[in-house]
Formats: C-alpha cells, structure tokens, sequence
C-alpha cells in the first residue's frame, strides 16, 4: 500500500513524487519508458513561459509570468539565459500586429522593448520586433536533477519499463495492475501522462479530456555566430520559432503549420502509424514516438524554407536531427489560444487526479492538488 | 531520379471550380512529386458557392509527399488579390501562380516554364496558342498603346515567380489591384513560353468573376495607363480651343456687323468663364494624376482560415 501513486515521469511526476516524498509519503511512480524525461518533457520548445506567446489570452500570459520568476530561481541551474529574445509580429496573416502585442505585454506586465524589424527580418516580412525576456531549460540537467534528489529518498521507488494492464476501484483504494502481473495499491493516484492521459482515463470508464492529438517534429539545428545569441518567434499565426534549446547548443525549429504531421480527432490517440510501431504503439497504449520505428519523414525543408523567408540570410542553420513527440490540445483552447492548466479530480476518498498542462512553468499548480489530502 | 532541390510552391486560384479541381490537383501533384524534393500547394477558395473546398480537403487527405493547404477567402475577392493573398502565404523558392485551373496545357509545360526560369528569367509566363477573345485584344492593345513597358501584355494560363521578384514586388506596391501591371513594372527580367492548347474545355465563366474582369480592366486602364488622363487633356484643350475662337469669332462679328446689343458681351464673357474653368480642370485632373501614380489605394484582403491538411 502506497500513498500515491503516480503514472509517468515526466516533469509533473517527478515533481509530485519529490514533494510528497520530502513529507516522508511513500510514493511509487509509475513509468513506461526505460527512463524519465523521454517524451514532452524533453521534446518540446524547451521555453520558460513568461507569457509572450499568448497574445490573445492575458489570463494565460499573466499566470505564465506568475510562475516565471519562481521556475527561474528553483531550477536556476538548467536555464539558459545567455541569448536576446527577439519576438516579432508577421505583417501578413498575423491575428495580432505589433502594436497589439505591444499593448498585450503592458497589459500582462512583462518587458517588451521594440526594435527595428529590418534589423533581423527581410523587408517588409514583419510589422514589428520586440526584445523580450524568456528563458529555456535544460530537461536532460532538470532530469538528473530529480533523479539524484528523489535516489536520497528510500520512501520513493520508481518502475521503469511499468506497463500498466488495469486500474480498478476497490473500496478505498485503486489497485493498479501492471502487464507483468504486479499489483499496486493507493489510496490517491495521479494521472501524470499527458499525451495518454485518455487511456488511463477509458481503464476507469472516467469521462475523457476533451483534446486531439497532434504528432510534433521538434527540429535541432546546428547555428551560425550569428543566429547563436538570438532565439527568434514570429507571431501569431502558422508562423516558426527558432530559439536555443535549454544548454545543449542546438536550437529547435518549429513551425506552426509544420510541427503537426499528423491529427488525431479521436478521444483516444488513433494514428495510422501505430500499425507499422511493431507493437510499440495502439490506441490503448501509446509507444514514444521519438523511440519509434514508424516516425514520419522530416519537415524540415518546409521549416526552413518558412523561417528563411523571414530571417534575414545572415542568420544561418543547418539541420541536425528531429525528435518526435506526441502533444494533447484541449479542443476549447482553439480560439484564444490558452493553454490552462487542467486538473480534474474524479474521486475522492480514494482520490483520483489528472492533470493536463501544456507548459513546464505552471508545475506549481500541483501543489494545492497535493496538499488535499 | 535525381529531384530538384529547389522548394517550389504552388498557388492555385479556386472559385467555383468543383468538376475540375481534383483533376487539375492530380496532375499538379504528379509533376510536383515527380520533380521536385519538396513542394507545397496553396489552394486559394475565393469563397466558392459549390463543393470546391470539400474536394480539395478529400483530394489532400489521400496521403502525398506533397503539402497542401486551403486558404478560405471571407468574401468574393476576385482573382488579383486572391492570388496575393495565397503568394504572401507561400514558402518556397519559386512559386507558381494558377489563375485558373481550366487545364488546356500539357503537364510537361509547367516544367518547361520553371527550367526556362532557370536560365535568368524571373518572371516566366506560360501563354497558350489560341487567339484572344475580342475584349482581351482591345485590352491588351489600349494598355500596350497608353504605357512604355517591355513586359509582353497577353492573357496568361499560370506563371513562375522567383523569390527574388516576390520581396522586390513587397518592397514596392502591395496595394497594385493587378498583378500583371506589378510584374511588368519590377524591373528585372521576364519571358514568355508559348503552348499550343490542347482539348481545351468550354467553360463557362462564372458570373462574379465575369463581373470582376470588366471592373478590374477599367480599373487597370485608368490606374496604369494615361488613357483616361489622355482622354481628358484632350478633351480640356479641344473646349478651350473652342472657347479661343469663339472670343475672335465674336470680336470678329462686333467689328463687322452690328450685332444685337448685348450678344458680344454675354458671348465673350461665356467663353472667357467657360476658358477659365476648362484650365482649372486641365490642373484637377493633372493633380489626380500625380496623386494616383503616388498612392494606389490600399487594398487589404480578409481571410477567414488557413487549414493545412494533415494526412
């Protein structure tokens, strides 16, 4: 019998299983892959919100900034903070123009100051620059991290490799069955899975996130001098992003339109793809698409082709290698553009939490989750 | 098969078009997988009124190397800005423009147009055999006449632009309502590539778009050309001759007859007033002139979506 029980770990697991485990809680967490940090974690735009990217949704913007300066002082040991942040409106196609963003920062109170878009952009390509302040981390530095704190924790044990077969409600505990026949028992367990949050949710017959799911192609790229001190994000609309990520010394490429490669409507993840994983994905189980046999081709002559079009040819990249993820979007945040953090209680007294989030910074939101004894 | 490396886009006009855009799809994306390594397709929807857009969304959802994208006009755009709109959105290299997707031309001529492109030429228009319908003549002709370009004015089935001509072109005008004026206008070099039409289909023209030409080509002759100035100057200097001799012609009957008291008065004041306002308005129109070959009106364009369509 454990405290809490935590499916995956990822940045959400970990950071549960440490706080619960420094009040001397046992916890077990539970995780598929042979180690943590695998999937979301690790493979996307590796940003410290402090709000920019929501133009259109001064809620996420302000509590982003909330948690920014807190996220920096904690894990101040893998942020990188040695590159000029440049945010830029596009002058075509854009849903907000530079003077909307300018008032969208003053509104959301985070620094913003302008520049001259000819400086980094080709003519006429963007209708305004900004000099922003955003960090990225490190997930691999955030990973052994957590991995050396929670080793001085003997009340805390976590299973790699855990495939889970079966969660059931048995008075007043859940009893989660692993593939292997082993069976765990908890009076509170979290859903901490992101992308498979559903399938953990249809073993309960839970009611569903709302969400589809998007396959995402992170690009790493080799940079010039140039580029090197700069991350770059053309805003608002099927545009890229081109910033350092965390202290590796690539820096990722994505693009709005050329991230996704493919949709998934289902309530469960459903792709095409999973035939051809070899068994390492389906529909009740997803595999870790960058470990995966089936990934897709790369994009990145589309990637680069739209960033080259805004980027002056003086900002030069070359590209290194993709890393694939799977991404769950809550279907309501499609107009503002919101990122909320989701977290949903479904039973008390044995309890039962998901939490879906789509930003590292707002991990804190947990802590109120886990105090609720 | 050694591909081309270059990234080429290709933008094609929908509007109304839903008996022949899968088959005009079909033979795009065979050249385009064909040739190229990477290529995108843009189809613009000037907001149809049939099935065009769900035939796209069928066509794009087969699955392809090829990326294909709608972009949903809000409202009837016409054609012009409807293509600008769609080049703003493209990413590639080259772009191609397809004003209409009425396939009257081999699929090798695209290909032959990109490597004619190749050898210099920024702009290179592909131009069918057949003779011009009797209005496009006469239009063709009058724009000719009344401007001093070298750019061949003919009607065009698609073309290929450099991404060298595109930034030049959004570094100058954005607000031109007409293409074809812009490109003759940018300076750099450009060529034609004549094809002879093959089974070419009757088509009806679509009622908006038919509407949206006789606009756009009265439009276009008063903008780019001095036709309507010309017109004008000629007309003032004719009533202002006019009104010259008529102030002789009455001085002339005062000497040498005897007129009805009054008459060369009421005569010499209408022509020197009439002399006066036909000089005010020589300098108006000059001035609307000028102010028209300053600022083109700035026409924006509303779009409603942009769906990239995954496989």
């Amino acid at each position: 019998m454990y405290d809490k029980i935590i499916i995956g770990a990822g940045l959400y697991g970990l950071y549960s299983a440490l706080y619960c485990g420094r009040k001397g809680q046992r916890v077990l967490v539970l995780e598929s892959d042979p180690t943590p940090f695998r999937r979301a974690t690790y493979i996307n735009q590796a940003r410290v919100h402090q709000g920019y990217h929501y133009p259109r949704s001064v809620s996420t913007a302000v509590k982003s900034a909330g948690y920014f300066e807190r996220f920096n002082r904690e894990y101040d040991f893998c942020i990188n903070r040695e590159f000029n942040k440049v945010y830029a409106t596009s002058a075509q196609y854009s849903w907000s123009d530079g003077k909307q963003f300018k008032d969208f920062c003053r509104a959301a109170g985070i620094p913003c100051e302008e520049l001259h878009p000819e400086r980094f952009f080709k003519k006429r390509m963007c209708d305004g620059a900004f000099m922003t302040r955003e960090y990225t981390y490190d997930a691999m530095i955030l990973k052994d991290y957590f991995v050396e704190k929670l080793a001085e924790l003997p009340n805390v044990e976590i299973i790699y490799g855990a495939q889970i077969s079966a969660i059931e409600k048995g008075g007043d505990s859940y009893v989660v069955t692993a593939a292997d026949g082993k069976i765990y028992r908890s009076a509170f367990v979290l859903n901490a899975t992101y992308a498979a949050t559903n399938q953990i949710l249809d073993m309960l017959g839970y009611e569903k996130f709302k969400i589809k799911y998007e396959l995402c192609e992170i690009i790493l790229c080799d940079v010039n001098d140039t580029l090197n001190e700069y991350g770059f994000t053309v805003m608002d609309g099927p545009f890229f992003s081109i910033m350092p990520f965390g202290k590796t010394g690539f820096h990722s490429l994505t693009s709005v339109t050329f991230t996704p490669h493919t949709t998934s409507y289902d309530p469960v993840p459903t792709f095409s793809c999973q035939e051809r994983s070899g068994g390492n994905c389906s529909t009740f189980h997803l595999g870790n698409c960058n470990d995966c046999i089936a990934k897709p081709e790369t994009a990145f002559p589309y990637m680069a082709n739209l960033a080259r079009k805004y980027l002056r040819d003086e900002y030069g990249f070359t590209y290194n290698k993709s890393l694939f993820s799977m991404k769950p979007i809550l279907m309501s945040s499609e107009i503002d553009d919101s990122r909320p953090t989701v977290i949903r209680v479904f039973s008390q007294k044995p309890t039962f939490v998901s939490v879906l989030s789509g930003k590292i910074n707002t991990v804190y939101d947990l802590d109120e989750v886990l105090e609720n004894e | 098969m050694n591909k081309e490396k270059n990234f080429v886009s290709a933008v094609v006009y929908v509007h109304n078009a839903e008996e022949r855009i899968s088959k005009f799809l079909e033979m795009l994306v065979d050249v385009l997988d064909g040739n190229f390594e990477h290529s995108e397709i843009i189809c613009v929807n000037d907001c149809s009124e049939d099935s065009s857009a769900a035939q796209v969304k069928k066509f794009g959802s087969g699955a392809r190397s090829v990326s294909i994208t709608v972009l949903n006009m809000s409202y009837f755009h016409g054609l012009e800005i409807a293509m600008n709109a769609g080049v703003d959105l493209a990413i590639g290299d080259f772009v191609f423009e397809f004003d209409t997707t009425v396939l009257d031309f081999d699929s090798a001529e695209i290909m032959k147009i990109y490597y004619r492109s190749l050898e210099g030429y920024d702009i290179v228009s592909a131009v069918p055999d057949k003779r011009e319908k009797l209005m496009s003549t006469l239009f063709y002709k009058v724009f000719d006449r009344f401007t001093n370009l070298t750019y061949d004015m003919r009607t065009e089935s698609f073309r290929i632009l450099s991404r060298r001509v595109i930034n030049r072109i959004n570094s100058m005008s954005k607000a031109v309502p007409y293409r074809k004026a812009l490109y003759a206008n940018c300076g750099l070099k450009t060529d034609t590539v004549t094809y002879s039409v093959k089974n070419a289909p009757k088509i009806k023209r679509d009622k908006a778009e038919k509407k949206y030409r006789g606009r756009l080509a009265v439009d276009s002759l008063i903008l780019f050309t001095d036709v309507g100035y010309f017109m004008s100057i000629t007309m003032t200097v004719i009533m202002m001759l006019c009104s010259i001799f008529m102030v002789v012609y009455s001085l002339a009957v005062y000497l040498t007859s005897n007129p009805v008291a009054g008459w060369t008065t009421t005569v010499l004041f209408l022509s020197v007033s009439l002399f006066g306002l036909f000089g005010v308005l020589t300098v108006i129109i000059k001035y609307l002139q000028i102010l028209i070959n300053l600022v083109f009106r700035r026409k924006q364009y509303s779009f409603e979506s942009i769906e990239k369509i995954t496989k």
